[in-house]
C-alpha cells in the first residue's frame, strides 16, 4: 500500500512539474505569441544565399533579403529597393534607379555597384532559377545609382523576376569567400538570422531588427518550420505551434478544417497535367499525331479526377494558363469534356483503332495510387495501355528531366501570374515543359507579337495561343488544385497571385 | 576481458569499413544525378554537369570513396550537397534529439518492462496473464497508429503536451520534458512488450533451477532470492534484448520525429536520403554504425561483468 502510495505520488509531481513547465511556457509567452509568426511548409531551403532561392522558399529569403523591386499580393510590381525603372521603347534596355539610404549590415551603402554586382553573380552561379535571368545579356553601372540591363530580346517577365529570386540583394563583400551566405544571410531585409536557433534545412528563426529603411514588419519575430508530412503541420496548427501554413493535402485540408476555428481561404495555383514531351512521336509513333494527343484529352474523365480524389477541392481544365492571366479563357476549362467514343474515332483516324502502349515515370508523391488508377482505366476504356514504371525521387528526376527517358510525364505545373512567364515556362522551345524544342509558325508568330506588343494587344495574342497550345493537344491538363491558406484567428495571410504561398510581407497580425 | 574487448573492436571497425564501402557504392549508382535533384527540373544540363563537377560526383566511384574516406577518418564528414552546413555539425545539432528519445526509451522500457517481466514471473496466474495480455496488444498496434492516437489525444486534445518540436534541455528542463514524453511514450510501447516477455521467461527459468531451490530450502527471502540471484542470472537475456531494441529503436525514431517534428537523426536520414545527399547520409551511417558496434560492446560487457561465465563464450 506504502509502495503504491509513494508510486501515485511521484507520478502527480511529475505531471505537476510538467503541467508547470507548460504554465509558465504559456504565461510568458502569451503577449509574445500575438508578435511571433510561425510558419509550417513543405519546402525547406536549401541554405541563405540568394543564388539557391525560389518557388516555395522565397518567403525564407524575403526576412533577411530585400529585391529591387516589390510585388503585392495582386502581382502589382512596386519600388522596393530600386526606386524606380524604365525600359527603352525597344523593350530590350532596362533602367533602374537604386534608393538612397539603403545600407548593408555593415554599413556599406546599397549603390549600382552592388546591384550589377548581385546580377552577375546569380547568371554566373547556375542558380536554381537561373532561367529569370537568361534574357540579360549584360548588367552595365551608368551612375552611382544607375543600372542599365541589357536584355537579348523583349523578356515581359523580367520585372517578375527582379521581385523574385533574380532582385535579392546580398552584400558584395562576401561574394569571394566560399558558400558566403549558407548560414549567415547578409542582406538589407527587415529581420536577421538567429544562428542559434536555426537547423539549416529543419528550422530558422529571424529576428526582427531594430533598424529597417522601410517599414517595420509587425512581427518581432518569424520561424519557419520545415517538415516532411503535413500531418505534423496541421498538429502544430491545432496546437497552436505552428500559426500559418499553406495545405495541399486534401486529406490535411479536411483535418484543419473539421471543427477548428482558423482563418482559411482557398487559392488554385498549382496544375495537375500529363505533360507529353514527345509530340514529334520519337519514342511512342502515335503522340506525334496531334489526334492521338486529343484522343488521350478526351479519354480523361476530369469531373471524376476532382469530385473523387481531389475531393471536389480543384477545378477540371483543358488549358495551362492560370486564371490570373490575360491568356485564360474559361470555355477552355471545359474543352475536352469526356467522351470515350469521340476518343476511339480519332483514336482510329489516326490509325490506331486498337490504341497503344504508353509507360510513364510515377512518383507516388505527385501521382497518389487514385490518380494512377483512375488514369490507367480511362486510357484503357479507348484502347491506350498504360504502364507506370514507379521511382524513387532521384531517380525520377534524372530518368525523365535529363536523361528524357519516357514520352511524357504527370506532374504539378504552376501557374504564373503573367502570360509570358507561362509561354516561358511551357511553350518555348528547349524549357522543362518543351524538353525536345517543339513549336510550329502559329506559335512562332504569336509568342513574337506576345513578347513585343503592347498589353492590350498582347492579351489578345496569349488568347489565341493558349486556344492552339489546347488544340494541338500539346498538354493534358487534368485539374487545377485547390490550396487552402491556414492562419490562426490572430494572424491575417493574403495568397500571393502567381505564387503557391503569400510573401512573407502578406501576412498580418490580425484586426 | 581486455582481449575479448579489442576482439570485438577490430570486428566493429571492420565492419564499420565493409559498411561504409558498400553503402556508398550503392548510393553511387549511375542514376545518382545529384545536382538534378538539388536544382530541380528546371536547370538547364551545362548548369547540371557544372555543379556535378563541383560536387565531384563526375568522378570514378572508387575514387570519391577514397577521397570520402580518408577525409572521414580524419573526423571531416564533408559538407551536405543540399544545405552547405558541415556534416558533422548538422549531425551533432540533431544528435541530442535522438539520444534523449533512445535513452529516455530503454530507460522507461527497462523499468517498466523489468518492473512488469518480473512481476508476471514470480506472480504467475492472473498478473501474468495480464501482463502477457499487454504484451501482445504492444506487439499488435502498429507504431505509427499508437503514435498518432498519441498525439490527438494527449496533445491536440488535452492539450498536454506539445504536439510538435523539441526544446534542448540546456534552454529548459520543463520544456525539454514536455516536448520529449510523448515521443518517448510512444517508442516505449512496443519496446516494452519485448523486454516485458524477455524477462518474464528469463526470471520463470531462473526460479525452476535447482538452486533456487536450495535457497529457498536455507530460508532465504524472496525478495533477497529476487535480487541477489534470479535477477542476476536473468538480466543477461534481457539486458541482450534491450540492446537491441536500442538499436532498433532508430528505424522506430525516424516514424516518431516525422510524426512530432522532431529535427533528429531519423528525420534528417528521410530527408536527406530522398534527395541523395552522399555526405549527409554516410555521416549519418558512420555515426550509427559506430554507435551499434559500441551498444554491442558495452551490452556484451554488461553481461559479462553480471555473469564471469559469459567472458569465456
Amino acid at each position: 500500500m506504502k509502495r503504491t502510495l509513494r508510486t501515485a505520488t511521484g507520478v502527480l509531481a511529475l505531471g505537476a512539474l510538467l503541467a508547470l513547465s507548460a504554465c509558465t511556457a504559456d504565461a510568458d509567452s502569451a503577449g509574445e505569441k500575438l508578435k511571433t509568426l510561425t510558419i509550417g511548409t513543405m519546402t525547406p531551403a536549401r541554405s541563405m544565399d540568394p543564388v539557391d532561392s525560389g518557388g516555395g522558399t522565397i518567403p525564407y529569403y524575403q526576412a533577411v533579403y530585400d529585391t529591387l523591386i516589390k510585388r503585392e499580393p495582386d502581382g502589382k510590381l512596386t519600388p522596393m529597393l530600386a526606386s524606380e525603372w524604365n525600359y527603352d521603347t525597344a523593350g530590350t534596355s532596362l533602367t533602374l534607379t537604386i534608393r538612397d539610404g539603403v545600407t548593408f549590415d555593415d554599413g556599406t551603402p546599397v549603390d549600382a555597384k552592388a546591384v550589377k554586382a548581385n546580377l552577375d553573380r546569380f547568371r554566373a552561379a547556375g542558380a536554381a532559377e537561373n532561367a529569370q535571368a537568361l534574357s540579360t545579356k549584360a548588367v552595365e553601372v551608368t551612375g552611382p545609382k544607375t543600372v542599365v540591363i541589357t536584355l537579348n530580346g523583349p523578356d515581359p517577365a523580367l520585372l517578375d523576376s527582379l521581385s523574385d529570386a533574380y532582385g535579392f540583394i546580398a552584400n558584395p563583400a562576401k561574394f569571394g569567400q566560399d558558400k558566403p551566405f549558407a548560414t549567415v544571410p547578409d542582406g538589407t531585409g527587415p529581420y536577421r538570422l538567429v544562428a542559434d536557433a536555426t537547423m539549416a534545412g529543419t528550422v530558422w528563426k529571424f529576428e526582427r531588427k531594430e533598424k529597417y529603411w522601410g517599414e517595420q514588419p509587425p512581427f518581432a519575430s518569424v520561424t519557419f518550420y520545415a517538415f516532411d508530412n503535413e500531418n505534423a503541420i496541421v498538429n502544430g496548427l491545432k496546437t497552436n505551434q505552428i500559426r500559418a501554413a499553406v495545405l495541399q493535402s486534401v486529406d490535411q485540408q479536411i483535418a484543419a478544417t473539421s471543427g477548428e476555428q482558423f482563418t482559411t481561404s482557398t487559392q488554385e495555383i498549382d496544375l495537375k497535367l500529363l505533360n507529353i514531351f514527345d509530340r514529334k512521336g520519337a519514342k511512342v509513333p502515335a503522340l506525334g499525331d496531334a489526334r492521338v494527343r486529343q484522343a488521350i484529352n478526351y479519354a480523361i474523365d476530369r469531373d471524376v479526377l476532382v469530385g473523387q480524389i481531389q475531393q471536389g477541392r480543384g477545378t477540371a481544365t483543358s488549358q495551362i494558363w492560370g486564371t490570373g492571366t490575360e491568356g485564360y479563357a474559361s470555355e477552355l476549362d471545359t474543352y475536352y469534356s469526356h467522351d470515350p467514343a469521340k476518343a476511339k474515332a480519332l483514336l482510329a483516324e489516326a490509325g490506331y483503332p486498337d490504341g497503344f502502349a504508353l509507360t510513364l515515370p510515377r512518383l507516388a508523391a505527385l501521382v497518389p495510387d487514385s490518380l494512377a488508377e483512375a488514369l490507367k482505366s480511362d486510357l484503357a476504356a479507348v484502347g491506350i495501355t498504360l504502364t507506370w514504371d514507379d521511382l524513387d525521387r532521384v531517380s525520377f528526376l534524372t530518368r525523365t528531366f535529363r536523361e528524357f527517358q519516357y514520352p511524357g510525364v504527370v506532374m504539378n505545373g504552376g501557374q504564373p501570374a503573367k502570360d509570358w512567364a507561362t509561354v516561358s515556362a511551357n511553350i518555348l522551345p528547349k524549357t522543362i515543359a518543351n524538353p525536345f524544342g517543339d513549336t510550329d509558325a502559329t506559335i512562332q508568330d504569336l509568342t513574337g507579337k506576345i513578347r513585343t506588343a503592347e498589353p492590350a494587344q498582347a492579351a489578345q495574342y496569349a488568347q489565341q495561343l493558349n486556344r492552339h497550345i489546347v488544340e494541338q493537344a500539346w498538354y493534358v491538363p487534368l485539374y487545377r488544385m485547390q490550396y487552402l491558406h491556414v492562419t490562426v484567428p490572430t494572424i491575417t495571410a493574403v495568397p500571393q497571385a502567381g505564387l503557391a504561398v503569400p510573401a512573407l510581407y502578406n501576412y498580418q497580425p490580425a484586426a | 576481458m581486455l582481449g575479448f574487448v579489442l576482439r570485438r573492436t577490430g570486428a566493429g571497425l571492420l565492419l564499420v569499413l565493409v559498411i561504409s564501402f558498400v553503402t556508398f557504392l550503392l548510393l553511387s549508382l549511375p542514376d545518382n544525378d545529384v545536382a538534378r535533384s538539388l536544382l530541380g527540373p528546371d536547370a538547364p544540363a551545362e548548369i547540371i554537369d557544372a555543379t556535378n563537377a563541383a560536387l565531384g560526383v563526375d568522378r570514378p566511384v572508387l575514387v570519391q570513396y577514397a577521397d570520402w574516406l580518408s577525409h572521414a577518418v580524419r573526423g571531416d564528414l564533408g559538407q551536405s550537397w543540399f544545405t552547405s552546413e558541415n556534416v558533422g555539425t548538422a549531425i551533432a545539432g540533431r544528435l541530442p534529439v535522438t539520444l534523449s528519445l533512445m535513452l529516455g526509451v530503454t530507460l522507461l522500457t527497462a523499468i517498466v518492462a523489468f518492473g512488469l517481466g518480473i512481476w508476471a514471473g514470480v506472480r504467475r496466474g492472473a498478473a501474468d496473464r495480464f501482463v502477457q495480455i499487454l504484451a501482445v496488444a504492444g506487439y499488435a498496434l502498429p507504431g505509427f497508429l499508437v503514435t498518432l492516437v498519441i498525439v490527438l489525444v494527449f496533445a491536440v486534445r488535452l492539450g498536454w503536451f506539445p504536439a510538435i518540436g523539441y526544446i534542448p534541455i540546456t534552454d529548459s528542463v520543463g520544456g525539454w520534458l514536455s516536448t520529449i514524453t510523448l515521443p518517448i511514450v510512444a517508442l516505449s510501447i512496443g519496446a516494452v512488450a519485448g523486454t516485458s516477455q524477455q524477462v518474464r521467461s528469463a526470471v520463470i527459468e531462473v526460479l525452476r533451477q535447482d538452486y533456487v531451490r536450495t535457497l529457498r530450502s536455507r530460508g532465504l527471502s524472496t525478495r533477497s532470492i529476487l535480487f541477489k540471484h534470479v535477477l542476476r542470472n536473468a538480466s543477461a537475456p534481457a539486458l541482450t534484448v534491450l540492446g537491441m531494441q536500442f538499436v532498433g529503436l532508430l528505424g522506430g525514431a525516424v516514424l516518431v520525429e516525422q510524426i512530432f517534428g522532431l529535427p533528429g537523426l531519423g528525420s534528417m536520414a528521410v530527408t536527406y536520403t530522398t534527395r541523395g545527399d552522399i555526405p549527409v547520409i554516410m555521416g549519418l551511417l558512420m555515426v550509427t554504425v559506430v554507435g551499434v558496434v559500441l551498444i554491442n560492446l558495452a551490452v556484451d560487457v554488461a553481461i559479462g561483468v553480471l555473469n564471469p561465465k559469459a567472458r569465456r563464450a
